[in-house]
């Protein structure tokens, strides 16, 4: 027995190395997929000319609700203040927060001209993956799309879109963080920004 | 008034020019030693803040009334093929300074790619017009002197918003000022006093950039609540990322899983 001892060390060993790099494989194989399902459905959503305005954003909407952790992103892009702010204010924030996004995003979406996504690789970052895409254009470079995917309790949810090495996340929160300050630290500036823009147009 | 107003604006890169460029270096590399100086609002630090707007302002008005009407006029009445051989033109007489810039950051491969891109764009290429080393998978890749002492790991130091050109910062400005010195085209205006050489590309590089960002500026103003902290954000990250060479971007660290009241964002932006 005490001869065995190695091999059933090497064999456990090995059993349990080949396990966690299938769980990594298979977490990265999800995360790819994920994205890339979520990007062959915003295309279906982009190329369908038949759509008004309005149908168009309701589409993006639950897209971005059923992809994006949105009261996370919000609370992230609201930084230390989220903790200064009473619940109404955050309650208030959340769906604000969402009517910004929609309404930025949604506009840059519509743009379209025939881009492709393609995932690329993922990697592990702590609890998240990152997984790689390149967005394709006809006779200019790809532009390069990170993208932070975390578990949540309704599967995998993106927290974070890098383009070209720029967090959209972290830009938001040193915009509403630049508001904020500006109106004197607090956060009803904020809100009051946020409804007039969301309003307008 | 007219040529007092008009003579600054020529960047003359004579004995005045000289000196000021010395003294910025000198004043970014003092302040570059604070660059742990903290702005409040968001991961840049911005002390200057009021000047910076201030400034900003006043070139966003120059924008919307020269830059962005001549940039329009440039995109919508010259062919693309031509604006894309203005582009390569200037692109490769700056390969001087990407070269030295391969250098100063030991990085020989790269170094290796801009001397090739040079001589087959400048032979090949016909003087630059055409980018034949990128069809051959030689692609270009900027390098400057800002992303050099990024690279050396020295931070930004504050942000600057300067006059016409835009959003910087010390380190980049103390960039900019010893790539002049990289530069030969630079010492050949010089020698044969033909200013108007270097202020005519500096006119055409800024025109030809800000012709291919006129909606994606648009569009982010439009959808700003705070459009300077935007670009100021967006300039700082771009650059980072630059230093990095596109490699992956350390993501802002999502740590907050905890309840309501727990706030450990605050960490990462104090």
């Amino acid at each position: 027995m005490r001869m065995l001892r190695p091999f059933i060390a090497a064999f456990f060993a090995v059993t349990f190395l080949s396990l966690s790099a299938y769980a990594q494989d298979a977490r990265a194989e999800n995360a790819e997929r994920f994205i890339a399902d979520l990007g062959d459905r915003a295309l279906q959503v982009l190329v369908v000319d038949t759509q008004s305005d309005d149908e168009r954003i309701g589409a993006f909407r639950s897209l971005l609700n059923e992809g994006f952790d949105l009261p996370l992103i919000g609370r992230y892009a609201l930084g230390r203040y989220w903790r200064r702010a009473t619940p109404d204010q955050k309650s208030e924030y959340a769906q604000l927060f969402e009517d910004f996004i929609v309404r930025t995003y949604a506009a840059r979406l519509g743009q379209y001209s025939g881009e492709t996504l393609k995932v690329v690789s993922s990697r592990a970052d702590n609890k998240d993956m990152i997984v790689t895409s390149e967005i394709v254009r006809d006779d200019q470079p790809a532009i390069r799309v990170d993208w932070r995917v975390r578990e949540s309790d309704s599967g995998p949810k993106i927290v974070d879109v890098v383009v070209e090495g720029v967090s959209m996340l972290l830009t938001q929160r040193d915009e509403f963080a630049s508001v904020i300050q500006r109106s004197g630290g607090n956060v009803e500036g904020l809100l009051t920004r946020l409804r007039d823009s969301t309003t307008e147009n | 008034m007219k040529p007092s107003q008009t003579r600054p604006a020529e960047k003359s890169p004579g004995a005045w020019g000289l000196s000021i460029r010395l003294s910025l270096v000198g004043l970014a590399a003092l302040a570059l030693s604070a660059c742990a100086a903290t702005g409040d609002a968001g991961h840049v630090a911005d002390p200057l803040e009021p000047v910076n707007r201030y400034v900003f302002a006043f070139n966003q008005a120059v924008d919307t009334t020269l830059i962005e009407p001549t940039a329009t006029f440039y995109r919508d009445f010259v062919p693309d093929p031509a604006r894309d051989s203005v582009r390569n033109f200037l692109r490769n007489l700056e390969s001087p300074i990407v070269l030295a810039n391969d250098l100063l950051q030991r990085d020989f491969e790269a170094a290796g790619i801009t001397t090739q891109r040079f001589f087959i764009n400048t032979t090949a290429g016909i003087l630059g017009l055409f980018d034949r080393a990128a069809e051959m998978g030689l692609e270009r890749r900027d390098e400057d002197f800002g992303q050099t002492l990024g690279s050396y790991g020295i931070g930004p130091g504050i942000y600057i918003v300067l006059p016409i050109l835009g959003p910087s910062n010390l380190r980049d400005i103390a960039g900019m000022a010893v790539d002049y010195y990289f530069d030969p085209l630079n010492y050949y205006a010089n020698n044969t006093d033909q200013n108007g050489i270097t202020l005519a590309r500096t006119v055409v590089r800024g025109i030809d950039a800000r012709s291919r960002t006129i909606e994606t500026l648009d569009e982010i103003e439009r959808t700003s609540i705070d459009f300077y902290a935007t670009l100021r954000s967006l300039y700082s990250q771009r650059r980072e990322s630059d230093i990095r060479n596109g490699a992956a971007p350390s993501l802002p660290d999502l740590d907050m899983t905890g309840g309501d009241d727990e706030d450990r964002t605050a960490s990462l932006s104090d």
